[in-house]
């Protein structure tokens, strides 16, 4: 970093300006670097891809801006000034730039990439610098490459998803989403071939719920609004059970899904969260350390694939124990059970948060008081707890919305919302249509995380600062206690033989056909799969390192500057976490497809698409691992004339590491591990694990799927495991809740 | 220590660096977009780089996928040879002006039946025949006869026993639904359909899928090639192969040029190799049963061989047409697959 030289001349301040390194990295770009593409490979080399030989007169613009601007930069010159030449000729290079490759759609090159960075560096600089904005140059700008980073990857991918589903043959037009919901795909509810009416039904169990609603709500005292909510939300539930008991059609089903697995997981994730906090057996606590990594390690699908072995046509339990044929499985039931198997670990993780933060001094109080054990629970536990059991709930839905894996080796006929995107864009290549599934999806899950602001803002239920209070929580009654290691029990069997049957089905010939002993998988695994296993990590660990960084600095940004549309910065990066992974993946191919933005079929589309889905879950656990950190340390820093870079490289990053470790890791996994966002964006030389298992068990090699979740799972739990033991080492705990 | 630190910071990058460009700049490359089986896309790599010394990059996918694919990126393909998959997609892919025709070497050895159904569209690469794979002891126990003709499909014997592909994702299920409209003609062979329909236990992505829950007992009748079958029953899963008694629809399975293809000389090698006898043995080694284009392959015993049963004359001009097939399967979408099995 250089040393800004300030000194004071007749109450001016001027000096030399850290924008000439950025000046000097364009210029070199500007020389040596491709500015456009031709093709795919970003590492094109060739003398006719130069600027200056590409479009002479823009080379020239931007040659004679950098260089004016670098050597300006290099003198004692005011700042203020200067800074508003940065912003002026800065600005005005970045835009010609920019409505270069806009207009003639030609792919960005190295160079180019290299040289609007570089300058959109130096109008930060450059705005810090005049006083237009009272931040430090490299907060400001860091503050603009994120929001171009945000801009391009997560708001301009959803905007044409939004855009596509208009926009058809570039068209305005309604059509398209007017054909797409009235399709029996979306949504279908009468069935000529049966002898009742579906529509009654479903109108009938409307009618009855919002009823029900409106009667609940009133028992409190007849308040209109209340009674006028409790009938909406009657209705509306109403009409998603019937429609999906009776109907169907993948907006339906998705929604009663969801509406299935909500309220198991949740009430599955409060179970193991108080026996987490109040069992007094040794078990339960180290088996729901288990219980919380499960799903981190776990391909999506795997247990679905697992379930199809256990109460499938041929299933163990379905089959050989029950005399069953039946195909049960295969549909909203098993796509069900395979999702409370898949998310109860992150319900719990999300309200093992709330319940630790309960403050055992107001039930002891209550219990000095004489309450029922019960009662305690109605009017002190039970209020406290209902924020973060609406949060589990919110989430969870969101999470069965979005789910790709399980509904598309589960699903049978039903169709879901998830899956249609990807049918529609794979199978009947129609982008509009993916779009218009995509929209709705995506609309879905804005309302949802609406209401769960509206719900949670309104209250405030913050009884405990900091630590939770002294004091220790009453067990639980012997009762309730056994009840509730029966359910872990029972559950704890289930994933235990869940995973040995996966286990299992790698090691041998055929899978309950032929059960003799055989290496062959892994040969074959060894033989077609490494390379694949390999890439996957390659292009998860690239991305992983990238996420953090870029979580990092947005969780700074976000979290200690202050600065106009910073509230839009963090809305902006938590958008791709909100958004289902098959909308985000046909976001980027519509995106991504042609024109100046041109990155379909590489390596790196893959590597920015788990890039920005990662960076979310980086960014929460750097925030909160910030607000431990005494802001002192850095105003010390600051005061001891130290620039903001050097304050988070020499203070907040020392102190951050293993927030970034696990970050870094939690990442990776999840990287490992993705489908849904990448399953659009696989491409010669560029295949990756999860794909392929998809395909080998769906085209029957169930026992090379299951060597490939065998070496997986075991691979990423050796990497889990060895970030305990670093974190450890390093004296601090890491928290998996970062990693939801 | 401090060294150690300023140390680990280089090593990190030089990681980060080396992470990075591994995998880049191949030199002689074709990449191909494989639409048969899994085994068969595997085995094609490592055969033609032994052959030609040129690398075959490979993405596995079903054959609309594959169109879906190619036409997405028909501006700037990443592809440059089609391998395999259903032909009429082929044949839409050429008339769209996706691929282009290219005279493989071999082009004067190749099956002149299969030569003339096609035309210069697409380059033959071998042929399937639709039929039932059928798994008796699941029949028997159900006390349901085993279907000889596509009309039995209807039989009430059969509820939750039939599996079959979706035409939305796999070209399999289409030359199903050709075959039947060539049959029934289109009114008929959508009641039939909707009337078998209510037998099927599920429709899978992809056209090979059945054969998996027939071998493992799960349904009793899977529709779809032949040779896929053939290949399961040699692997020893319990299954018989029926041809229906009304006749039956074959694919040509194609092999296409991309316009435009980055890699067009390595594309066009690939492609010569692919349809000359050593290629199409390749297929073979890889439990592969359809009967090869080149007549000059000897053939192993197992193929179905179309003297043997009754086909229909497969009109792939007139079935290959995009607006027809889209027509026929967005009908099937809406009339058949919605309605309710229950």
């Amino acid at each position: 970093m250089a040393v800004i030289g300030k000194t004071s001349l007749k109450g001016i301040a001027s000096g030399r300006s850290p924008a000439w390194m950025a000046g000097l990295v364009a210029l070199v770009s500007l020389l040596v670097l491709p500015w456009g593409r031709t093709d795919r490979s970003l590492l094109e080399f060739d003398s006719k891809l130069l600027v200056l030989n590409q479009a002479p007169w823009l080379g020239g613009v931007l040659l004679a801006v950098v260089a004016v601007l670098t050597l300006s930069s290099l003198l004692h010159l005011p700042l203020v000034q200067r800074g508003y030449a940065l912003v002026g000729l800065g600005g005005a290079g970045f835009l010609v730039g920019v409505g270069w490759l806009v207009s003639t759609s030609v792919p960005f090159g190295v160079g180019a990439l290299l040289v609007l960075t570089a300058l959109l560096v130096m109008v930060g600089i450059g705005l810090s610098e005049s006083g237009i904005i009272q931040n430090d140059p490299f907060v400001t700008s860091s503050i603009l490459v994120c929001s171009l980073f945000v801009l391009l990857f997560i708001a301009y991918p959803l905007f044409t998803v939004l855009r596509e589903s208009v926009l058809v043959k570039g068209v305005f037009t309604l059509n398209k989403i007017q054909s797409v919901l009235t399709s029996p795909l979306f949504i279908s509810i009468e069935n000529p071939y049966t002898d009742h009416s579906e529509q009654l039904l479903v109108n009938l169990t409307t009618l009855g719920l919002g009823l029900l609603g409106a009667g609940l709500a009133a028992r409190g005292g007849l308040r209109g609004p209340r009674v006028l909510t409790g009938l909406g939300v009657g209705l509306v539930l109403g009409w998603i059970i019937g429609a999906g008991i009776f109907g169907g059609g993948a907006f339906p089903t998705s929604l009663y899904l969801a509406l299935i697995v909500a309220p198991i997981t949740t009430a599955l994730g409060l179970v193991f969260a108080l026996l987490e906090q109040r069992s007094r057996a040794v078990w339960v606590r180290r088996s729901l350390g288990v219980v919380s990594l499960l799903p981190l390690i776990t391909p999506p699908f795997v247990f679905a694939f697992a379930l199809i072995y256990w109460l499938g046509r041929s299933g163990i339990i379905t089959s050989d124990l029950l005399g069953l044929k039946t195909s049960f499985l295969f549909g909203i039931n098993g796509v069900a059970i395979a999702q409370v198997f898949a998310f109860t670990p992150v319900a719990f993780l999300i309200l093992r948060g709330s319940v630790q933060g309960l403050n055992p001094a107001l039930e002891e109080a209550s219990t000095t008081l004489r309450a029922h054990p019960w009662q305690t629970f109605r009017d002190i536990t039970w209020p406290l707890l209902r924020p973060g059991l609406a949060a589990a709930f919110l989430l969870t839905i969101i999470e069965s919305l979005a789910d790709f894996g399980n509904p598309m080796l589960l699903g049978g006929d039903r169709n879901f919302l998830s899956t249609e995107v990807f049918l529609a864009l794979t199978g009947r290549y129609d982008p509009n249509e993916a779009a218009v599934y995509g929209a709705v999806l995506l609309c879905l899950v804005l309302v949802i995380f609406g209401l769960q602001r509206l719900w949670l803002g309104n209250t405030s239920f913050v009884t405990v600062t900091g630590k939770p209070g002294a004091g220790n929580f009453s067990p639980l009654p012997v009762w309730l206690e056994r009840t509730l290691q029966t359910i872990l029990a029972l559950w704890g069997l289930a994933v235990v033989l869940l995973y040995f049957s996966i286990f299992f089905g790698s090691f041998v010939q055929i899978w309950g056909i032929n059960n003799s002993f055989t290496f062959k998988h892994y040969v074959d695994l060894t033989n077609l799969g490494l390379p694949v296993l390999l890439k996957t990590a390659q292009l998860a660990f690239i991305s992983a390192i990238i996420a953090t960084l870029v979580g990092f600095l947005i969780a700074y940004l976000v979290s200690r500057q202050q600065f106009w549309g910073r509230g839009l910065l963090e809305v902006g990066s938590m958008l791709s976490f909100a958004t289902p992974g098959t909308v985000m993946g046909v976001a980027y191919i519509l995106a991504f497809n042609t024109g100046p933005w041109l990155l379909t079929g590489t390596g790196i589309i893959i590597v920015l698409a788990l890039v920005f889905r990662n960076m979310p879950a980086a960014v929460r656990g750097v925030i909160s691992g910030l607000s431990q950190i005494d802001k002192s340390l850095e105003e010390a820093s600051t005061l001891l004339r130290a620039p903001s870079s050097t304050t988070l490289r020499r203070v907040l990053i020392p102190l951050l590491i293993p927030q970034l470790l696990a970050g870094l890791v939690f990442a990776f996994v999840r990287g490992m591990t993705a489908i849904s966002q990448i399953i659009f964006l696989i491409s010669p030389g560029n295949a990756l694990a999860t794909v392929l298992m998809l395909r080998w068990i769906e085209q029957g090699d169930l026992g090379r799927g299951a060597a490939m979740a065998t070496v997986m799972i075991l691979g990423l739990l050796t990497v889990i495991l060895i970030l305990f033991a670093v974190s450890r080492r390093l004296g601090r705990g890491t928290s998996l809740e970062a990693a939801v | 220590m401090a060294m150690w630190k300023r140390n680990v910071r280089w090593w990190f990058f030089a990681a980060l660096v080396l992470t990075m460009s591994t995998g880049l700049a191949q030199q002689r490359v074709v990449n191909v977009i494989c639409s048969v089986t899994q085994n068969w896309c595997e085995a094609l790599g490592p055969a033609f780089k032994q052959a030609t010394g040129i690398d075959v990059r490979i993405v596995s996918v079903s054959t609309n996928e594959a169109l879906a694919r190619l036409r997405a990126e028909q501006a700037n393909p990443t592809f440059d040879v089609w391998f395999g998959g259903t032909g009429d997609p082929h044949y839409e892919a050429f008339k769209d002006a996706i691929t282009e025709w290219y005279r493989v070497k071999a082009y004067n050895d190749l099956s002149p039946t299969m030569k003339a159904a096609i035309g210069t569209t697409y380059i033959p690469l071998y042929q399937g025949i639709l039929g039932f794979g059928i798994n008796p002891k699941v029949l028997q126990d159900r006390g349901a006869p085993i279907p000889r003709c596509w009309k039995d499909l209807a039989n009430p014997a059969y509820r939750g026993l039939i599996q079959v592909s979706n035409p939305n994702t796999s070209g399999t299920a289409y030359t199903l639904i050709a075959t039947l409209v060539q049959i029934f003609g289109e009114e008929e062979a959508f009641n039939l359909m909707r009337s078998y329909h209510r037998n099927v236990a599920e429709y899978t992505r992809s056209g090979v899928a059945p054969r998996i829950a027939l071998g493992r007992g799960e349904i009793g009748i899977g529709i779809q090639f032949m040779h896929d079958l053939v290949e399961f029953k040699k692997q020893g899963f319990p299954i018989e192969i029926v041809a229906p008694c009304e006749g039956t629809g074959y694919e040509i399975g194609g092999l296409s040029l991309v316009r435009g293809a980055k890699n067009k000389a390595n594309g066009q090698a690939f492609m010569d190799w692919a349809v000359s006898p050593a290629g199409q043995q390749v297929g073979f080694r890889a439990g592969i049963f359809s009967l090869p284009s080149n007549t000059k392959t000897p053939l192993i015993e197992g193929i179905p061989n179309p003297k043997d049963f009754k086909l229909i004359n497969y009109d792939a001009k007139k079935y290959g047409d995009p607006d027809l097939r889209t027509r026929l399967i967005t009908r099937w979408t809406r009339e058949v697959f919605p309605l309710p099995r229950r």
